[in-house]
């Protein structure tokens, strides 16, 4: 972040930090002061606001300072100069980050809660690698329009209780329903980068590290370090059979 | 007597940690995992400490003690790989190292440079190690007397000075990540009455923040957005013939190898301040002090070692303020704190009553730990280097899973993972706009006892604050916070300047 980008920020920090600060001060005097809390008569100084309040006092104080300094080096002014220019939010810059926080979002907070952890996991990094190994922002915007497309629809099913509906006709439904998604994006990438051999050959890479890792972590967490996953479903209900068939 | 005790009980925790061969498997397995972490530009040390203390969770605490100081001591030397051979280091700690080993490389010396800052990496180690075993229990002895008062502010210096310190932009910026720190440790119910703060009425929130989520949130998710939106792209990797360990050029060296464990150890002492620091000044000393600093940047072989001793000191340097005061000194230290706290150990001034032999056990396992790097270095550095061939793409989203699962399983909490990730983001966040996140993590660690001992103390005093001047412990730190934040005025600054002035002019 250059300086200019770096006082703008500092502006628009403080006064998120100013209203946090308020927010913070606000919440603290709901707390217990000097009234009685499960039958105990409180003090100011035993009181479980006291630590929030101190805290809360130095934020704004600091906040106060950041505000005062991001005005005196022109943070305010680039703010505003920012408002009225045109800015490009869909750089090439922002779309890799943009990327990057749906994956982890997708990933954490629709699939890992709901669907079996290694098809969750599959599915996760067939997208996470090749967007940045490829390395090329065509496909990336490509891949991840289709990615989202897909998770869309993946919500729209849990939404709708739709998911319900299916896993009462067969218990691993959603996990095939997911599973299939991995296979068409699969599918699309390939189609994608069938005509470039550098292309084909990181594609090939990314399909080995992709399967390869889960496949390790989920016998050495679930058999090895004896953790329950997080959602164990059709592919850890295989390993398991494996597992007893072995032992 | 009472040396030859403490020595002989020393080497028989080196006896029962060699005696059992799962130990030595770790060691060496932990410290060439170590050195992988550091070597790959990207991930760090503490992510490595962060990601071992999640698989070794079931194991004895001595075993995981073996594997995360390890992991821990293989890592800062591992830097050094990536910033000799590629130029881009490995972990911050090696980035002066980057400075003349790089030059030293492309000069044809990549192999000799390599050989120098491993078996300094080594002494760096030995010679921290020696400050924890004969500095470490002083402290606990001392800091026995202190009461409330004391731990609260020792906890408010611990946030302050590492603020001030790790501040790259405005100095307050630190200040402000110490407090937002502090604030996530009053998220759960406070200890005293379990009245619930800042909870919104989740359950899951009652008990607090879990410190290792918040820890790889903190570390792990900005390091994955940073290398995969900024493209972290290698240079061709610099090829060597064998390594050797350099005795000759190292005892040529000696005073810089001296000054350059002390320098490490200082700083390693101080609360929150890394070993990328004790690089960095342990590299200007070497400069200062040279009769050739022109040759500095150019190769020179007192700027790598000075480097890579001071940063490998630094581990046992900031071992100190974790056992005798359950201050982290770094940020991998504070991951560690986090990992004793899983198995049950709580250091600080009663460590030496709880556990006795614990300390011995840390020193034994950091000369054990160093002695396995030097080998591991010595021997397969040729090996090692190979991960340096592996893109980032591939081996960024193989760490965003290990984050995942590692939050999830120390507490099979998914709302950890739920956690995790905003927390990530908003650290992502600070660092863009030069947040340190030491302070944070500080502060998330040290708030409850900052909370808990201010609060007891005032209970004690009946709500009085006097003591903190009328103690001569709370008086010195209360002065040291008082002349660290005031000494970052502009005032202040003109005085010094103008009182500096007069003096040279009187001359």
């Amino acid at each position: 972040m250059g300086k200019k980008e770096l006082r703008k920020a500092d502006f628009i920090t403080s006064v998120l930090l100013l209203l946090f600060s308020i927010w913070m001060l606000i919440e603290t005097f709901k707390m217990p002061m000097k009234d009685t809390f499960g039958g105990v008569q409180n003090v100011w100084y035993v009181s479980p606001a006291l630590f929030p309040l101190i805290i809360s006092i130095f934020i704004s104080v600091l906040g106060i300072a950041l505000f005062i300094h991001s005005i005196k080096s022109g943070g305010a002014k680039y703010f505003l100069d920012s408002i009225s220019e045109k800015n490009k939010f869909l750089s090439d810059k922002n779309i890799r980050f943009i990327s990057i926080l749906l994956a982890l979002i997708f990933y954490v907070y629709l699939d890992i809660p709901r669907i079996d952890f290694f098809i969750s996991t599959i599915l996760f990094l067939i997208f996470f690698i090749p967007i940045f190994y490829f390395d090329e922002i065509r496909l990336l915007r490509k891949l991840t329009l289709f990615y989202c497309i897909g998770n869309i629809v993946l919500i729209f099913i849990f939404i709708t209780k739709l998911s319900t509906l299916f896993s009462s006709y067969y218990k691993y439904f959603m996990d095939l329903i997911a599973l299939s998604f991995f296979l068409i994006f699969g599918v699309y990438i390939w189609v994608n980068v069938k005509n470039n051999h550098i292309f084909r050959k990181k594609y090939i890479i990314s399909l080995l590290v992709t399967l390869s890792v889960p496949l390790i972590l989920c016998p050495v967490f679930r058999f090895f370090l004896l953790v329950p996953l997080p959602r164990e479903g059709l592919i850890i209900q295989v390993m398991y059979n494996i597992y007893y068939l072995i032992k | 007597m009472f040396i030859f005790e403490q020595l002989s009980i020393f080497f028989q925790q080196i006896l029962v940690l060699v005696s059992n061969p799962f130990n030595i498997l770790i060691l060496f397995g932990a410290v060439l995992l170590g050195i992988i972490f550091g070597a790959m530009p990207g991930l760090t040390a503490t992510l490595g400490v962060a990601l071992l203390t999640t698989l070794t969770y079931g194991m004895e605490t001595s075993t995981a003690m073996v594997a995360l100081l390890s992991i821990y001591v293989g890592a800062i030397y591992g830097g050094s790989y990536s910033s000799i051979l590629i130029n881009i280091p490995g972990t911050a700690a090696s980035a002066a190292t980057a400075l003349d080993g790089y030059p030293l490389a492309c000069q044809g010396k990549a192999g000799k440079a390599l050989g120098l800052t491993t078996t300094a990496s080594a002494i760096g180690t030995f010679v921290g190690m020696l400050f924890v075993i004969t500095m470490a229990p002083l402290i606990c002895a001392f800091a026995l007397k202190f009461t409330s008062f004391e731990f609260f502010l020792l906890a408010f210096f611990g946030i302050i000075i590492s603020g001030t310190l790790t501040s790259h932009d405005l100095v307050y910026k630190g200040w402000i990540a110490g407090f937002l720190g502090l604030f996530l440790a009053c998220v759960g119910r406070d200890q005293l009455q379990f009245y619930p703060r800042f909870t919104f009425g989740l359950s899951e929130l009652d008990g607090g923040l879990d410190v290792v989520p918040v820890l790889i949130g903190a570390f792990g998710i900005p390091q994955i957005i940073q290398v995969l939106k900024d493209k972290i792209i290698h240079g061709e990797v610099k090829r060597f013939q064998k390594i050797l360990p350099e005795f000759d050029e190292i005892w040529h060296h000696m005073p810089d190898i001296i000054r350059s464990s002390l320098i490490g150890v200082g700083i390693g002492a101080v609360p929150g301040i890394g070993e990328d620091i004790a690089g960095w000044v342990s590299y200007g000393a070497a400069k200062n002090s040279s009769k050739h600093p022109e040759r500095f940047g150019k190769g020179e072989i007192s700027g790598v070692i000075s480097a890579e001793t001071a940063n490998n000191a630094c581990i046992g340097g900031a071992m100190i303020p974790l056992l005798s005061l359950g201050i982290p000194g770094s940020p991998p230290a504070a991951m560690l704190l986090g990992a004793l706290m899983l198995h049950g150990i709580q250091p600080g001034p009663m460590l030496n009553f709880d556990h006795p032999l614990f300390i011995f056990q840390v020193t034994a396992i950091l000369l054990l730990a160093s002695f396995a790097m030097w080998i591991t270095g010595i021997l397969l550095a040729k090996q090692v280097v190979k991960v340096l061939w592996l893109p980032p793409p591939v081996f960024m989203p193989i760490i965003a899973v290990l984050c995942v699962i590692g939050s999830y399983s120390l507490g099979l909490s998914i709302f950890n993972l739920y956690l995790m990730i905003p927390i990530g983001i908003l650290a992502y966040f600070l660092t863009e706009m030069q947040y340190p996140i030491a302070p944070m993590v500080i502060g998330v660690i040290l708030g409850p006892m900052a909370d808990a001992n201010l609060r007891r103390a005032l209970m004690v005093s009946k709500g009085s604050f006097l003591p903190i001047v009328t103690r001569p412990v709370c008086l010195i730190l209360i002065m040291i916070i008082l002349l660290t934040v005031v000494s970052q005025t502009k005032g202040y600054k003109k005085l010094i300047m103008k009182i500096s002035g007069k003096l040279f002019s009187k001359r």
